[in-house]
Formats: structure tokens, C-alpha cells, sequence
């Protein structure tokens, strides 16, 4: 991995999606596009209770809004997630239910539902493999589901834990360890020795004792290899952790993860959302209505790497930024979206 | 004369005075016990025959829904999945294990909670719009 310097880089602006009539919580890019001839898609979703999925034309390399996903959910629509495969699109919503999306000869329609969480559901994730699906809620809890076919999605286990509302889920990029953060302050990881035997148990919580946050945890995100996590929140601070996962992976039981160190003094509001992008940046998104990325450190300190800001990029919209997102794929974008209603698409680029 | 029992009944005279705060204090006390006695055992009677009439009503509930669904799987057992199937055997279970006779048993709440949520995601497999009415919810705050 190239250290980056400060200062050589800016965030420019490709384009500013509008469309949605409310504000734009989250987005997931389709990793199955944007490469061999396929054009890039992505999904949003909004308080206005849709999703819209957008495509970048490849002629004019402009985005246009494809479709857009209505009258199915009730109320906001808090978060989406592609499936791995790029087929299905699963969409969070504070209706209490999560709804599966299949293309199907162009449009994209509803074709399972998914209820038992008591109350607004904040997020969905696919694990790697995309047969497993977690949600969680304010409802405190979190629950996987099993894809079964025919589009059947069947509740596997119901996890209970936290102490509050449940802010995001997220599954490790490769192996099958659920982590959930919360308005608890603390991130937990979930995991089933026998995934079979559907005996999901939560194998760590990593809270204030453990260096862990002092506030509400918004969201999580891991590095490419995997061996690495970093977390953001309302106690202004992105936290990095590690973790011996080859010898999880080899099947020596469960690896704790550690703290490996605090990014502070760099944010001054809530910080709602995180993500690790595949060439080692981290992205920001905060309720300042600014976008920081940050990335490894050359100067590597005797306890082990350090991490510096990159660039802040002040005013990227009018309001707080409510996600961040890296494309997949080679050259990757930016995507962030906003209480301002707007996504908008931002290149890397170098300043000399 | 005997003067060691003029000496006492003196005594006695200026005991019963001198004891006069305790022997209040003591009447009060034993006033009050007896009144709380027989108030809170009648209270705490009706607080058990309501707690016992929804504690009955709810588990009485589930069991026939339990009863109902295994009738339907001894009609059909292809129509329910291992899991569902599963579940719907830990939910009995757990209605069999509850304490009806023990009401001071600590895991009373745990298995009601557990019993509940089993419920729900057997509902929500089943796709069915069940709803046990009986139990009170609490009033969601919107934020």
C-alpha cells in the first residue's frame, strides 16, 4: 500500500444526485457492476420512504436515477444492502420490516418481506457468502436470517445483548462474525462455532473498559484484509482495532480484537459513519456537514502504526453527512449522502 | 412496717409514668402492624390474582397456539420447516418448564420473555398476523 502525503489531495466533485424529498441516510453500491462493461449502480434510501437506485450512464458518465422503489415501505427507509451476488437488494425501514428487491425484467420488485423486529429496524447486512442477512433495531435486538430458496428468508436466531437501540450491523468481509454497535456505547461480535446448530452467541463486547468508545457507536467498517476494524462515534473519536483472524480462520477458536488506537481531536461533531476503502483510506461522514479521510501513517510509532488525517473536505453538503461509502472496484469513488436530500459522487484526485 | 414493700409499690407508681413514651410508642407500633397486617394481605391477594389471571392467560395462549400448530403439522409435516418445527417444540418446552405453582421462582421472567420472543419469530415464519392482546404494551416514544 502507497502512503499517501497530506496535502497533495482533494475530493472533487463528480456529480450531486437529487431526487429524494427528504433526507438521504444511507447508500450501497452493486459490487457486481461498474467493471467489465457493466455500468456502476447504486442504491439510496431516504425519509421520503423510497429507494432509488442510480446508474452511471458509460457514454456521458453522468448518473441518472433508474428506478424508484415506492409504495412498499411505510415509513423511512434507513439503510440498504446489496447482496453479494448483486441480484437482491435488501432495504431497512423504521416500519419495523425489511424488504428483499429482485430486478425482474427491468423492474425491480418486492418479493419478500421480512417482520419481527418490534420497532424501526436501522440496518441490514449480507454476510460474504450472501446467505446469511442480519438486521437490527431499536428494538435492542439483532437477527439473522438464512436465505433459503425461492427467495424464503428464515429467522435463525434472535440475538439479545445490548442495553439500547442498535445502531448498525455489519458482517466481517470473511468470515461469518456478526459485529452490531449501539446507542450502549459498545460493539458486540456475534458468532456460531457450529454454524449449523444455529447457536449464535455474542463472543465479545468491547466497551469503555476495553479502550472501546464513551458514547453512542454509529458504525463500523473493516480494512480489505479483514485484520483490521475501525470505528466511529459520538464521543468524537474513530477507534482502530486488530485482530489475529488467521488464527480464527485456520479454526483456533475465536480472536479477541484489540485496541490499537484513537483518532481524537479531529472531529468536533457526532460522527455518523465510517468506511475502509480497499487501497486503506478511511472515509468519514460527520454532523459538521464535512467528509475526512484519513489513512495509515508513514511515521509508524514503536507500539505500532498510526493514522493521520488525509484531508478534510469542509461543507461537502449543507447538512450532516449520514453516510460515507467507497465504490468497489479499481479507482474507487466516494459516495456520500445527507440531511441536505442530496448524494453526491466525489474523485480522489491529486493536487500536483 | 415493710418498708421493701412500700419501697416497691412506690416504684411501680413512678414506673408506669416513666415508661409512658415506650408503652405509647408501643401501642402504636403494635396498631399499626396489625392494621398493615391485614390491609396488605388483601392488597397483595388481589395483586396475585391479577398477576396470576395474566400469567395464566398468557401462557395459555401460547400453549394453544402450540397445540393448534403440531395439529397441523401431524396433518401436513412438509409445510413447516426443520426450523419452525424446532421452535415450536422449544416453545412447548418452555411452557412446560414454567413455574405455575412456584411464583417466587427467579426464572419466571426470564422464561415469559423467552416464551415471547419465540413467538414472534415463529409468527413471523409462519407469516401469520397473530397478536397476543392480553399483555399491555408499553407506550412507544417517538423520536
Amino acid at each position: 500500500m502507497e502512503f499517501l502525503e497530506e496535502a497533495n489531495y482533494q475530493l472533487k466533485e463528480i456529480q450531486t444526485l437529487e431526487g429524494h424529498t427528504d433526507r438521504v441516510w444511507s447508500l450501497a453500491w452493486n459490487s457486481s457492476t461498474g467493471r467489465d462493461g457493466v455500468p456502476p449502480l447504486l442504491a439510496s434510501c431516504s425519509g421520503d420512504k423510497t429507494v432509488r437506485i442510480w446508474e452511471r450512464n458509460l457514454s456521458s458518465r453522468s448518473w441518472d436515477c433508474k428506478a424508484v422503489l415506492d409504495e412498499t415501505h411505510t415509513r423511512t427507509v434507513r439503510s440498504c444492502a446489496w447482496s453479494p451476488s448483486g441480484k437482491l437488494l435488501a432495504t431497512a425501514s423504521f416500519d419495523a420490516t425489511t424488504a428483499i428487491w429482485e430486478n425482474i425484467g427491468g423492474d425491480y420488485e418486492c418479493v419478500s418481506t421480512l417482520e419481527g423486529h418490534e420497532n424501526e429496524v436501522k440496518s441490514v447486512a449480507w454476510n460474504a457468502s450472501g446467505s446469511l442477512l442480519a438486521t437490527c433495531s431499536r428494538d435492542k435486538s439483532v437477527w439473522i436470517w438464512e436465505a433459503m430458496p425461492g427467495n424464503e428468508f428464515e429467522c435463525v436466531s434472535v440475538l439479545q445483548g445490548h442495553a439500547q437501540d442498535v445502531k448498525m450491523v455489519q458482517w466481517h468481509p470473511t468470515m461469518d462474525v456478526l459485529f452490531s454497535c449501539s446507542y450502549d456505547n459498545t460493539i458486540k461480535v456475534w458468532w456460531a462455532e457450529d454454524v449449523d446448530s444455529d447457536n449464535w452467541q455474542c463472543v465479545q463486547t468491547i466497551g469503555e473498559s476495553n479502550n472501546g468508545h464513551s458514547s453512542t457507536v454509529w458504525a463500523l467498517s473493516f480494512n480489505a484484509e479483514g485484520d483490521k476494524m475501525v470505528s466511529c462515534s459520538d464521543d468524537l473519536t474513530l477507534k482502530i482495532w486488530e485482530a489475529d483472524i488467521t488464527r480464527m480462520q485456520s479454526g483456533d477458536g475465536y480472536a479477541p480484537w484489540r485496541h490499537m488506537c484513537t483518532l481524537s481531536g479531529y472531529h468536533d461533531r457526532t460522527i455518523f459513519s465510517v468506511h475502509w476503502s480497499r487501497e486503506g483510506i478511511i472515509a468519514s461522514g460527520a454532523a459538521d456537514d464535512a467528509v475526512r479521510l484519513f489513512v495509515e501513517s508513514k511515521d509508524a510509532l514503536i507500539d505500532g502504526p498510526s493514522y493521520k488525517m488525509l484531508l478534510k473536505k469542509e461543507k461537502a453538503h449543507d447538512m450532516d453527512v449520514n453516510s460515507v461509502q467507497w465504490s468497489p472496484g479499481e479507482r474507487p469513488l466516494l459516495a456520500s449522502t445527507s440531511d441536505d436530500g442530496t448524494i453526491k459522487i466525489w474523485e480522489l484526485a491529486s493536487t500536483l | 412496717m415493710d418498708s421493701q414493700q412500700s419501697n416497691n409499690s412506690v416504684q411501680d407508681i413512678f414506673d408506669s409514668s416513666l415508661n409512658l413514651e415506650e408503652t405509647h410508642f408501643k401501642e402504636g407500633y403494635d396498631e399499626g402492624y396489625n392494621h398493615g397486617l391485614t390491609t396488605g394481605k388483601e392488597e397483595a391477594r388481589q395483586v396475585g390474582l391479577k398477576l396470576g389471571f395474566e400469567t395464566g392467560e398468557e401462557l395459555g395462549f401460547y400453549k394453544g397456539c402450540v397445540d393448534v400448530w403440531n395439529s397441523a403439522i401431524r396433518v401436513d409435516p412438509t409445510r413447516f420447516s426443520t426450523r419452525v418445527q424446532k421452535g415450536i417444540k422449544q416453545m412447548e418446552e418452555l411452557i412446560e418448564k414454567y413455574p405455575v405453582m412456584d411464583p417466587e421462582n427467579e426464572s419466571i421472567q426470564e422464561i415469559m420473555e423467552a416464551l415471547r420472543l419465540k413467538f414472534r419469530v415463529i409468527r413471523a415464519a409462519l407469516g401469520v398476523k397473530l397478536e397476543y392482546d392480553g399483555h399491555p404494551k408499553p407506550k412507544d416514544i417517538e423520536f
